[in-house]
């Protein structure tokens, strides 16, 4: 449907696009380069140069996050993708239930789980073995992004895999490829742009998380997310600082996207969020 | 038949997007003709199906209905309705809700409206599909309710735009009997866009052929065929076989290395020209006998005719005949003056 | 082979409940303990009915997701329609901007809304006027990051449709706002329902930027469910989840079956035009 009048049908929401989506972003750059008054400095860019440790931890934990979920995620979506209509289903439905329990509480679940006095530690010490100091480490804070963004890394795969025609993998199996040969020549090379999805679709949030961390990290896990909420709504406050400190993180995210990208095309992002 | 104008384009004009659609394109329609634009695709048939429907607005040029200027005129507006291409029906409404559409539009009484639906509905030949979902028919009975919806309101003029090309052969066939049945018992205009010779040969009145924004030939069936006024139309309607000519006086003209009468007259000596001859109307007969002498290179079995393909004085030739020869052979070809049929060369 | 990969996903599928059924487990337990089960009790969701926080932060989540994804789904297939009529390149440069905040850090997204109405305050502060944050601000950012999900999903919807079916209704005397009502919406309301949804949970499930833009006197039930993992053990946060648990399931359920009654019913379909 394409008539003259209905380009004008979109104006309001280009007016709210200005107002909500690039004044405050906008607003963020404008702060990271500016002091309180309102002068121009590059004070604030040049201090996130004393968090680089915070910076490399958030990148390294989020990276082993994102390698599990791939290694853990694609036999899974493989193997859904090769069932029945109604298998498959359900199968996409049990993914997404945990999903659709806010994080806090599923994150709060392994905060009971890995505790001093928790169910494992309750476990082991069956066997006189432990207590280990599981929660407050950096292994837990990966292992609650794995377990928080898993289903992103399985969705997007799951469907590009869906995708893939049956008779192809029979086609290369005629051709004399045995299993290992379709997952690598065939399969592999045709799952890449759901690869690419995922592996944004998991690094951003975990990258940029302040939850994970300060639940299952205790103090001594400070990821980016953490310093700018500090910045913002902690101790600290220095807004300034916060919008320097967000605006690296926008450059870190964007050249991980840029990164992925290079390896299949994004087109396929659109259906993938529910 | 009625010679009063209905619609007049004068000067038409269209762009899309810096290129031009139309160049300047001037017609006439007559009330209660079944007219064809007939063309290959991007002749800009459709888009002058669409000036007059209202859905593309000329750059320049005016479009007159009934002698008032409707340039401006929405489609909403217009006295026309539209058969569109692969036939837009509204997936939402059952076969009734959709031809009831219009009228409910204009807020006529729903006693009023039910009438014309079954009456119309009738017509077409789906009575008793009124509750079905449009998309539970075959394309055949979708296209039929498509007309319906279009022809319920009474428009003074009916566009189809190519409204049998998803159709497969048969059915297409028996749709053409019926639209030409229907134009006729209803006694309205009917536009209709093929790119499909037969078909705009079997339905019209007139004919309009259309080529690269421009129109080539505005005739009846029988003059487009018979009496082409370029080797556009000739190659476009029907097979033909085209060669290169010289005009040596009138009546006579040479062409395959050798002289032949013909009934055309007023070239200038010596003019270069196409000579156009239908793959029918060439005669074949032993060698002895032949205006021309050519060797079979392959022959196809076409159901009532066979077609061969000739090679003869370093052209191909199309030959239809009722009797077969065998590849290889030698063969005379006799072509009459009045199967000569001589155009001006055109400009590349 | 074939048990190899039923293993794998049971083993998946236990990693991804265990931790929701510990929650739900010892939400039935009589004492404080997180991992010691010393009797069954439903003392908790007797409680949890009986937090006014909670109740009155649950009215709160409502409200917001309801206002919040209303207007977003009109503002949003307003606009999908105006972007459908673009040519291809400004449609780009609006899709990009759509997506921001997508693919934008949810953080950052809610620090940079949190700086705009900052400034906001300030500036209608100096006219003498008082703006809080509260229900406006939660709304407003709702808005912001939901949209962009209504006008994924409607634009596609537009996509596929029969453009003529458009210029039929113009060519039966609709004038084009009635064309759009009586004929595209109808058409493009799966789109319409599917964006409208999403928003919505999206809405409920908001921590991160609710965060940072909610008042002290509207909280969101997520925001309720934050500070109270940071404080005391309390077993109502358990409660909560099953309820939660519960009510995703359902509507999941109620989800999917719809959709497999609607699938068989286009086959069926399907195959009567065929």
């Amino acid at each position: 449907m394409r008539s003259k009048y209905s380009a004008f049908a979109a104006v309001p929401y280009y007016v709210w696009m200005a107002l909500f989506t690039v004044a405050p972003l906008a607003m963020v750059a404008v702060f990271a380069f500016t002091d309180e008054s309102g002068a121009f400095t590059m004070e604030h860019i040049s201090r996130v140069g004393e968090y680089t440790n915070v910076l490399v931890r958030s990148v390294w934990l989020a990276a082993i996050a994102t390698a599990i979920c791939l290694v853990v995620a694609y036999p899974l979506a493989y193997i859904m993708s090769r069932q029945s209509g109604a298998k498959q289903r359900t199968m996409v439905m049990l993914i997404m239930l945990p999903m659709w329990m806010n994080f806090l509480l599923r994150t709060y679940a392994w905060m009971t789980i890995l505790e001093k006095n928790g169910l494992i530690n309750r476990f082991f010490g069956l066997f006189g073995i432990g207590p280990f100091d599981m929660i407050n480490t950096s292994g837990a804070v990966v292992l609650g992004m794995v377990y928080n963004y898993l289903p992103f890394m399985i969705l997007p795969l799951y469907t590009i895999m869906v995708k893939i025609d049956d008779r192809v993998i029979e086609a290369a199996q005629d051709l004399g490829a045995n299993p290992l040969k379709v997952a690598a020549r065939v399969v592999l090379p045709l799952s890449v742009p759901g690869i690419s999805t995922g592996i944004t679709m998991v690094f951003v949030p975990a990258v940029s998380t302040f939850i994970i961390s300060r639940m299952l990290g205790g103090g001594g896990n400070l990821l980016i997310g953490d310093l700018i909420d500090l910045q913002f709504l902690g101790n600290a406050y220095n807004p300034h600082l916060g919008s320097a400190i967000s605006l690296v993180l926008m450059v870190i995210i964007l050249l991980c996207m840029s990164l992925t990208n290079q390896f299949g095309g994004d087109e396929e992002r659109e259906g993938m969020l529910v | 038949m009625s010679q009063s104008t209905i619609i007049s384009l004068r000067d038409i004009v269209v762009e899309f997007d810096g290129e031009r659609v139309l160049e300047g394109l001037d017609l006439d329609i007559h009330d209660k003709e079944f007219v064809t634009f007939l063309g290959p695709s991007g002749c800009g048939k459709t888009t002058t199906l669409r000036i007059i429907g209202g859905f593309v607005a000329p750059k320049e040029g005016d479009v007159f209905f009934e002698g008032k200027r409707i340039n401006d005129l929405p489609p909403y507006k217009r006295q026309v309705n539209t058969v569109f291409q692969r036939y837009a029906l509204f997936p939402h409404l059952n076969v009734f809700e959709n031809v009831a559409f219009g009228l409910k539009i204009q807020k006529l009484p729903e006693k009023e409206i039910r009438p014309r639906v079954l009456e119309m509905l009738e017509l077409v030949g789906l009575k008793g599909f009124e509750k079905r979902g449009v998309n539970q028919l075959s394309g055949g009975q979708q296209q039929r309710v498509a007309i319906a919806r279009a022809l319920v309101n009474h428009p003074k003029v009916l566009l189809l735009d190519e409204p049998l090309g998803a159709l497969d052969l048969k059915l297409r066939k028996e749709m053409q009997i019926e639209l030409k049945k229907i134009q006729q018992s209803l006694g309205i205009t009917f536009i209709y866009v093929t790119h499909d010779q037969e078909e705009a040969l079997t339905m019209s009145d007139t004919v309009v052929v259309m080529k690269d924004g421009d129109i080539q030939q505005i005739g009846t069936p029988e003059d487009i065929y018979n009496e082409p006024q370029n080797a556009f139309v000739a190659d476009f309607i029907g097979e033909s076989n085209i060669v290169p000519g010289i005009m040596k006086k009138d009546f006579l003209v040479e062409f395959a290395g050798r002289e032949f009468e013909c009934v055309d007259s007023g070239f200038a000596p010596m003019e270069q020209v196409d000579v156009v001859v239908r793959p029918e109307d060439i005669k074949v007969v032993p060698t002895i006998a032949g205006h021309i002498t050519g060797i079979v290179e392959n022959v196809t079995f076409k159901g009532v005719h066979f077609e061969m393909e000739v090679s003869a004085c370093g052209s191909r030739w199309l030959i239809h005949s009722t009797q077969s020869e065998a590849v290889g052979s030698a063969i005379g070809m006799v072509i009459g003056p009045e199967d000569i049929h001589i155009m001006k060369k055109m400009e590349e | 082979m074939k048990w190899l990969s039923r293993t794998y996903v049971w083993v998946v599928m236990f990693f991804l409940y265990a931790p929701i059924g510990v929650l739900i487990f010892f939400s039935f337990n009589q004492s404080k303990s997180r991992s010691n089960f010393t009797g069954f009790t439903l003392d908790w969701y007797r409680k949890l009915f009986a937090n006014e926080i909670i109740l009155q932060s649950l009215v709160n989540t409502l409200i917001v997701a309801v206002v919040s994804s209303v207007i977003a789904t009109v503002l949003g297939t307003a606009a999908a329609v105006g972007i459908n009529s673009l040519k291809k390149g400004p449609r780009a440069l609006v899709m990009n901007l759509n997506n921001l905040p997508i693919i934008n850090p949810e953080i950052v997204t809610g620090v940079s809304l949190m700086l705009l109405f900052v400034m906001f305050k300030g500036g209608l502060g100096s006219l003498g006027l008082s703006f809080e944050f509260g229900y406006t601000t939660l709304i407003l950012a709702h808005i912001a990051f939901n949209v962009s999900y209504v006008v994924l999903n409607v634009l596609p919807k537009l996509r596929q449709m029969d453009q003529f079916v458009y210029e039929a209704a113009l060519d039966l005397g609709c004038s084009p706002l009635s064309a759009f009502f009586k004929v595209v919406l109808p058409e493009i309301m799966p789109g319409v329902l599917a964006g409208f949804l999403m928003a919505f949970t999206y809405s409920i499930d908001d921590f991160v930027i609710s965060y940072f833009v909610s008042g002290p006197t509207s909280q969101t039930l997520p925001i309720t469910i934050y500070s109270m993992t940071r404080r005391k053990v309390s077993p109502e946060i358990n409660a909560l989840s099953t309820i939660i648990f519960g009510v995703v399931l359902m509507v999941l359920l109620a989800v999917n079956f719809h959709g497999a009654r609607a699938e068989r019913a286009g086959r069926r379909r399907g195959g009567a035009a065929a």
